[in-house]
């Protein structure tokens, strides 16, 4: 009872963290049309700058913040600076973020130097409950709650709110929402931007969860995001979501069982998806013809 | 036109006597041991260039072909006699195990869009890699293994004019290919795929035919790169592989066949410069991430990298001063090297 | 009379196509001005051209004696002209509601008095509000575009075929409600229908291979035998 339990917990506790990760990659993609490879460095950039934000002020809350912020300043030179004048040319998107996702993973080592650092949870969420004879690990359910108190938030301004509105109607048809009087590209930056704190947010969160950060946990995780991105389909928020719920329990529950499979599991579902369809397990737009 | 290819020729011959000139002029045995790097790698980014440059494919996956051939050639090479005859037949076996498995991931992956294509070839090189961490009575796991290389190969030299012969060999052959009717339709798939299938012809088997030959030959450069370190382990997997192919092809100037291999003498000469240097100034620790920035710039203003770019300037200066040579085909058709 | 929207020898490229070789279009306030031609003619590049979605390379675009030719969508769409796609453009995933919520700039009384008179000329909308706008009919689903567009007192239309595959008494709707907006705006048609474009067409431009053939008043066309054989293959 209590392995499945912590498998359970232990899943969902990734699932969500690759949720983070992947709802920005899956909004940029619907809305913008690009796939950011650099999306992993914007997740190790979060980690790092939150982690020696929160080991200099003490206040794990202001790590966040600060991780928050540097992904969402990092999200707008990118925009700005490299995906805006590749903008239409599928394969030169694809060239550049994986350029600066090596830029920006090399430059981690410039900055915080090239070994791992090792990561303690906060004393508030260190430890664990124990609930019958099960014991149950703090932190892994601070995680989930915070994905699922995200995933509201972002559900209700997508469904609620005006720029949630413009928003979806982006994703479905970027051309009539300008000719509605949108302004598109504004949109986009700010999509960009989201989703790029709240892979800084996820890299932040991951970082006391795995209890070391190095610089190639980016590109790492980055895989596990795309994966999570088309078997949910692009540009489905909530497809995301049970998508990588779904990864998350699957390697949990294959890292105990066959450990062999764990890494490749998750890669032979993509492939499944990706050969049988494509569009996704929850897709939200037609397919385009580029 | 008699001018431009009459100057292709010299020009080839040229770089050709220097080469196999220079290792009786400077007998150094790091440069030989650099150049030889040089072609191993000129070789992979060619071979890349088959796929981004003529076909206009984003791989992640290429590190998966060149890992093949290594492996095969380690793992014979230690398994049986270390003779030239076994590297020749592991060659053999790595291109025949490169093929047939570039064209399974070929005719699965290829139909799909760009997008999903390269996060496939990424899925696919990570699971390869996963493999060969994983069975280690063959592979040796991450730890790799060392093995013998054949005799004839002890003495640098040698070793440096074979891996030479098949530079020089792979390139004509590759020139002819792109150069072929096949090689054109490969070049009308990377312009207008559409348009190219609406003419009648099945787009997804000249991809995959591109992808075999860009395959192989990564097998073969793998199986010259296990030779020439006498060890092999999972680094001939990782995405770092395809990177370096990546950017070497990129500086160097995509779909010229000799960019890719400029791109590998610039980026392998940087290599060990900057590492030496990286001894005494631990900034260049760190060089590749000017490589990074140079590969970003260049997408961006030189998609066509250096080749392509001095192409350009030449076409430009050509078309100024013969304004009278109207048969010549500008650069206006060479435009868009990317979609 | 105002000159609205003026096109003076405009000139458009899709890729490497030269599409429109030199269109010349005038529209006047208050007026359904009707662009005319065979398939392929222009007709839509030529709207499109005005909203900027697919921008003139050569030539003069202006809305009330402004150049709008470089101006990006979204500003053109500011300035007050509303467009109806051939394709409707509607949000299939966006409830009827959620359609008209977004296309709205303001929600200020005049546009909620806006959208109430838009609702009174299309009632199916009111009855369908919360159904997804994927589900729709077609007849529905141009009303649908219709009312968006207007919404926002757009002081021109940009309408693309709206009868195309529509059941004739849903053409009559269309026709009717076109009538109606003409009131508070005006119009420019692209229409095949010959039949509903006679109707209801204040004036006529047509367009051949990208050009600008002929242009006048509608009842002026109605009895012109030979171009409307020439041109739009009817007689």
């Amino acid at each position: 009872m209590e392995l499945f339990v912590n498998l359970v917990i232990n899943g969902l506790a990734t699932g969500m963290l690759i949720f983070l990760l992947a709802a920005g990659l899956t909004l940029i993609f619907g809305l913008m049309d690009v796939l950011n490879f650099a999306h992993g460095g914007l997740f190790v950039w979060g980690a790092y700058a939150g982690i020696f934000t929160y080991v200099f002020t003490e206040s794990f809350l202001i790590g966040i913040v600060g991780a928050v912020l540097t992904g969402a300043l990092l999200g707008l030179i990118t925009e700005k600076l490299i995906i805006t004048p590749v903008y239409g040319n599928h394969i030169q998107q694809i060239l550049i973020t994986l350029g600066l996702m090596l830029v920006l993973q090399e430059l981690i080592k410039v900055v915080f130097g090239p070994n791992g650092v090792a990561v303690k949870t906060p004393s508030y969420l260190t430890g664990s409950w124990e609930i019958g004879d099960v014991i149950i690990i703090k932190y892994r359910v601070f995680i989930i709650v915070v994905g699922f108190i995200i995933f509201g938030i972002f559900q209700y301004m997508l469904k609620k709110t005006k720029i949630g509105l413009v928003v979806r109607a982006g994703v479905q048809d970027k051309e009539m929402a300008q000719a509605l009087g949108i302004h598109i590209k504004r949109v986009f930056l700010y999509v960009f931007m989201v989703g790029a704190a709240l892979a800084a947010l996820s890299g932040m969160l991951m970082a006391p969860y795995s209890g070391v950060i190095y610089a190639e946990m980016g590109m790492e995780y980055a895989i596990l995001g795309f994966i999570v991105v088309v078997i949910g389909g692009m540009g489905s928020f909530s497809g995301s979501l049970l998508a990588a719920i779904l990864v998350g329990l699957a390697g949990s529950f294959m890292a105990y069982y066959v450990p062999v499979l764990s890494l490749a599991v998750n890669m032979i579902l993509m492939a499944v998806v990706l050969i049988f369809r494509p569009q996704g397990l929850f897709a939200m737009r037609k397919e385009r013809s580029t | 036109m008699k001018n431009k290819l009459s100057l292709k020729y010299v020009g080839f011959f040229l770089m050709l006597a220097i080469l196999v000139l220079l290792p009786f002029v400077n007998d150094s045995r790091t440069l030989i041991i650099l150049l030889t790097q040089i072609f191993i790698f000129g070789i992979l980014a060619m071979s890349y260039d088959i796929l981004l440059g003529y076909t206009g494919i984003v791989s992640f996956g290429h590190a998966m072909f060149f890992g093949i051939g290594a492996y095969t050639s380690a793992v014979m090479l230690k398994q049986l006699e270390p003779t030239l005859s076994t590297f020749l037949i592991s060659i053999v076996v790595g291109i025949l195990l490169a093929g047939f498995i570039s064209f399974l991931v070929g005719l699965l992956t290829l139909r799909l869009k760009s997008h999903f294509f390269a996060m496939l070839t990424l899925a696919f090189s990570g699971l390869f890699l996963v493999v060969a961490e994983k069975w280690r009575s063959v592979t040796y796991g991450n730890d790799g293994f060392t093995f013998r290389a054949p005799e004839i190969f002890r003495d640098r030299m040698t070793f440096y004019f074979f891996v030479l012969a098949c530079l020089v060999v792979i390139f004509l052959a590759l020139y002819r290919f792109v150069n072929s009717p096949t090689g054109r339709i490969l070049i009308a798939v990377r312009e207008n795929e559409q348009r190219t299938k609406s003419l009648g012809y099945n787009t997804l088997h000249y991809k995959v035919i591109a992808s075999i030959v860009a395959g192989t030959v990564a097998s073969l450069a793998g199986s010259l790169y296990a030779v020439s370190l006498r060890f092999v382990n999972t680094s001939v997997m990782t995405m770092d592989i395809t990177l370096d192919a990546l950017l070497m092809t990129i500086i160097g100037g995509v779909g010229t066949l000799v960019g890719p291999l400029l791109g590998s003498a610039v980026i392998e000469y940087a290599q060990h410069a900057l590492s030496g240097l990286a001894r005494d100034y631990p900034i260049f620790e760190r060089w590749i991430i000017f490589f990074g920035i140079l590969y970003i710039l260049a997408v961006i203003f030189f998609p066509k990298g250096i080749i392509g770019s001095l192409r350009l300037m030449f076409w430009k200066w050509r078309l100024k001063h013969k304004e009278k040579d109207q048969t010549s085909v500008g650069p206006s058709q060479e435009k868009e090297r990317f979609e | 009379m105002n000159t609205l929207l003026k096109l003076n020898d405009v000139h458009t490229y899709i890729g490497q196509y030269h599409i429109l070789q030199g269109v010349n279009f005038e529209a006047m306030e208050g007026q359904v001005s009707v662009l005319l031609g065979r398939n392929g003619a222009g007709k839509t590049t030529t709207l499109k051209t005005i909203m900027g979605l697919t921008p003139a390379s050569k030539g003069e675009v202006e809305f009330r004696s402004h150049s709008i030719k470089k101006s990006p969508t979204y500003k053109v769409a500011k300035l007050g002209i509303g467009y109806v796609p051939e394709n409707q453009g509607i949000f299939a995933d966006l409830t009827v509601e959620e359609n008209m919520k977004v296309a709205m700039r303001k929600e200020d009384t005049a546009t909620l008095e806006r959208q109430n008179y838009v609702l009174e000329l299309f009632p199916d909308l009111k009855k369908f509000w919360k159904k997804a706008g994927g589900h729709l009919s077609g007849g529905q689903k141009q009303m649908l575009s219709m009312a968006r567009a207007f919404i926002n007192d757009s002081k021109l239309m940009l309408i693309d075929e709206p009868s195309k595959g529509l059941a004739p008494i849903v053409v009559e709707k269309v026709m009717e409600a076109i009538v109606e907006m003409k009131k508070q705006t005006s119009i420019i048609l692209v229409e095949q229908n010959f039949i509903m474009a006679s109707r209801i067409g204040d004036t006529y431009t047509l367009i051949d291979d990208g050009r600008t053939v002929h242009s006048g008043k509608m009842q002026d066309l109605i009895h012109h035998e030979e171009l409307k054989r020439k041109y739009l293959g009817i007689g």
